[in-house]
């Protein structure tokens, strides 16, 4: 199974980061959710709390399970430092320990009257680094003339000048 | 299409409909072949807390299992219910065996199977040897079994294991059904009863009934408070255990009698009257007895959520409206009746109990009055589909069936009550076993489930209390997962 890196999983595993999941329905139309309960297992697949049984993304997921479809999670910490996992629904569970934990987990959050239809595990495939700065280099590399002029590493000699006349 | 002669394999089916999810083709298939669990898959049910061995005097119970993607796997019937009954399936069945860590429903030559009472039993129920090799068992079989879906257990209830204020155990009080149901066993059925009055000229009941379930039969005829104060401790004790239960459903058999001439329930009278059914039976209050035992459980459950109307769905014979409003009143959210089989020459022959208290237009009659009553999508009723394949008298042809069926889909939906339909199981104790019926071809109910939903969508119904998790024999509403949004 692909493995994802530690900084991956640290950034999982921090409850401040921003987890979003993005499915797409049966004409393709992609759905983006924030969801708050977001854990990597020990056998390699992440999990995450569905809320509704009838939301978007859960027919949605259940789409993806029945027809061999990707879905795409984003993780975003609190400095800036994105990624993006592609991956495949592998199960999903709405009774038994992994449901459990997470239900009671649902209820200390957002009291007795709290409703979770079911806990996904994803299968990760792929990993991608999107934080702004990874990417942009990325992307300088790739594509060098895909740039605006006035970019400071375009133009790094004059600014240089002009910063150093400024100074004097 | 002549029957014998068209039956696809799995793989043809499911090259044939690729928008047919296959975990779903796969509980069909399932159902109609049956499933074996090898030594390591049992003992896999034991570390994951999926059987139940509290019942004195009979095999471990295995809860159930389920597809990844949470589809109900069919055809473990003989671990899950203990029915002591054989069962007529189709080829080899599939087996349940532990692959590299993990569970697998495998398609070929089997692992050893485990030899306990529980595995020989299901052996047995397929008409399969026991205490052989594997490849003795199957001597047809090609290759290794391939692994061709994963499966989990469901762990059984937590409340199993507790015994009521008055020391009956509460998996005796309140049967757990499918992962998320919690099922009251209101009545047995009266069709069964008159059968065994030794007349044989009286046997009404359903062709293809094979209800004998002593494991959680319910000894009275009547619901006492004792009784009905079990209930209450067994329904609190369950949902304890948070994030299990969803709801909660009373079933039973069909029991047709009303008031005794002298106004009294045939729980309050010697036995030597209650025995002759035609002393309770009224076209002004018929199945009184079932609606009278309905409430006192219904009550019960009022008492228990503290609220008027309460998420309890009843599975139940078709009851005139003032029963229904009766119902109502008592808290019930959604009512369930069986039509069973929808030709009206089939309906008489396969169901004389329901042809006989009081015919096919009663029962219809009584699910439109339902829809009245509890809202357009609270009122389904259900199909034994395959049953109305049977022979001498069933259709001739897959494409009869169908149509037929079909059409009872639609007419009902159009009148804002839901259909369903269960694929046959041909059960030891029924007529079609003694018959030897043949189980329709996987094909069959692909088109069923298909057609069903096509007509739920169409009129905008709701599965409600019968969806994959609530009332998980289902396929057509497996389906409706994908049409929530």
């Amino acid at each position: 199974m692909f493995k994802l890196p530690k900084e991956v999983v640290d950034l999982i595993n921090d409850p401040e980061s921003i987890k979003i999941v993005a499915t797409a329905d049966e004409k393709g139309n992609p759905h983006c959710a924030v969801k708050d309960f977001f854990t990597l297992l020990e056998d390699g697949n992440l999990a995450f709390a569905e809320e509704f049984e009838g939301s978007q993304t859960n027919v949605n997921l259940v789409r993806a399970i029945w027809f061999a479809k990707n879905v795409e999670l984003t993780v975003r910490g609190k400095d800036g430092t994105t990624y993006q996992i592609k991956g495949k629904p592998y199960k999903y569970f709405y009774t038994g320990p992994l449901f459990e934990k997470f239900y009671l987990a649902a209820r200390e959050k957002w009291g007795p009257d709290s409703e979770l239809a079911g806990v996904w595990v994803i299968t990760p495939e792929e990993v991608k680094n999107e934080t702004y700065e990874v990417r942009k280099k990325e992307e300088d590399k790739k594509h060098p003339f895909f740039r605006h002029l006035d970019r400071s590493s375009v133009r790094r000699t004059k600014i240089q000048n002009s910063k150093s006349e400024i100074s004097n | 299409m002549d029957r014998e002669n068209s039956e696809l394999t799995f793989d043809q089916v499911a090259k044939k409909y690729p928008d047919f999810p296959r975990t779903i083709l796969r509980k069909i298939d399932t159902a109609l072949r049956g499933v074996v669990l090898t030594e390591k898959a049992l003992e896999r049910a034991k570390e994951e807390g999926a059987l139940f061995s509290g019942i004195s005097n009979k095999p471990a119970l295995l809860f159930g299992a389920l597809f990844r993607d949470g589809t109900w796997v069919l055809g473990l019937e003989t671990y899950l219910q203990q029915l002591p009954c054989k069962a007529i399936r189709k080829g080899n069945p599939y087996i349940l065996d532990v692959l590299d860590g993990k569970l697998w429903l495998l398609d070929g030559l089997p692992r050893p199977f485990a030899q306990d009472k529980n595995v020989n039993q299901s052996l047995d129920a397929h008409g399969l040897p026991t205490r052989l090799s594997a490849r003795q068992v199957f001597p047809r079989a090609k290759g290794r079994g391939e692994p061709v879906e994963e499966i989990h257990f469901v762990p059984i209830p937590k409340y199993y294991c507790k015994k009521t204020s008055r020391g009956i155990p509460m998996s005796e009080v309140v049967n757990a059904r499918f992962p998320s149901s919690l099922a009251i066993t209101v009545l047995h059925c009266r069709f069964d009863q008159e059968k065994n009055l030794g007349d044989p000229a009286k046997a009404v009941t359903c062709k293809f009934c094979f209800y004998a379930t002593p494991l959680f039969r319910r000894k009275e005829e009547n619901y006492t408070p004792e009784s009905l104060e079990d209930i209450y401790e067994t329904v609190k004790e369950a949902l304890k255990e948070e994030g299990r239960w969803t709801s909660i459903h009373l079933v039973g058999g069909s029991d047709p009698r009303g008031m005794h001439q002298n106004g009294a329930y045939p729980g309050n009278l010697p036995r030597e009257i209650v025995k002759d059914t035609s002393n309770f039976i009224s076209r002004d209050k018929p199945y009184e007895k079932e609606v009278e035992e309905d409430i006192k459980v219904l009550k019960t459950l009022q008492k228990y959520f503290g609220t008027e109307k309460i998420p309890v769905r009843a599975i139940a014979s078709a009851f005139p409206r003032e029963q229904l409003l009766r119902l109502k009143e008592a808290g019930l959210s959604a009512y369930n009746s069986h039509i069973e089989v929808w030709d009206e020459k089939l309906f008489a022959w396969i169901c004389p109990g329901k042809a006989k208290y009081f015919g096919r237009q009663y029962w219809i009659d009584s699910i439109l009055s339902a829809v009245e009553i509890f809202g357009r999508g609270n009122v389904s009723t259900q199909l034994v589909a395959g049953a109305e394949l049977a022979e001498p008298y069933g259709f001739k042809t897959i494409e009869e069936a169908l149509e037929s069926n079909l059409e009872c889909a639609d007419f009902f939906a159009r009148n804002g009550a839901y259909t369903t339909f269960c694929i046959l199981w041909v059960g030891q104790g029924s007529v079609f076993y003694a018959e030897k019926q043949k189980l329709p071809p996987l094909e069959y109910y692909v088109k069923l489930a298909k057609g069903f939903n096509e007509i739920r969508k169409k009129y905008k119904l709701n599965v409600g209390f019968q969806d994959y998790r609530r009332w998980s024999n289902f396929l057509d509403t497996d389906l409706a997962r994908i049409d929530h949004a």
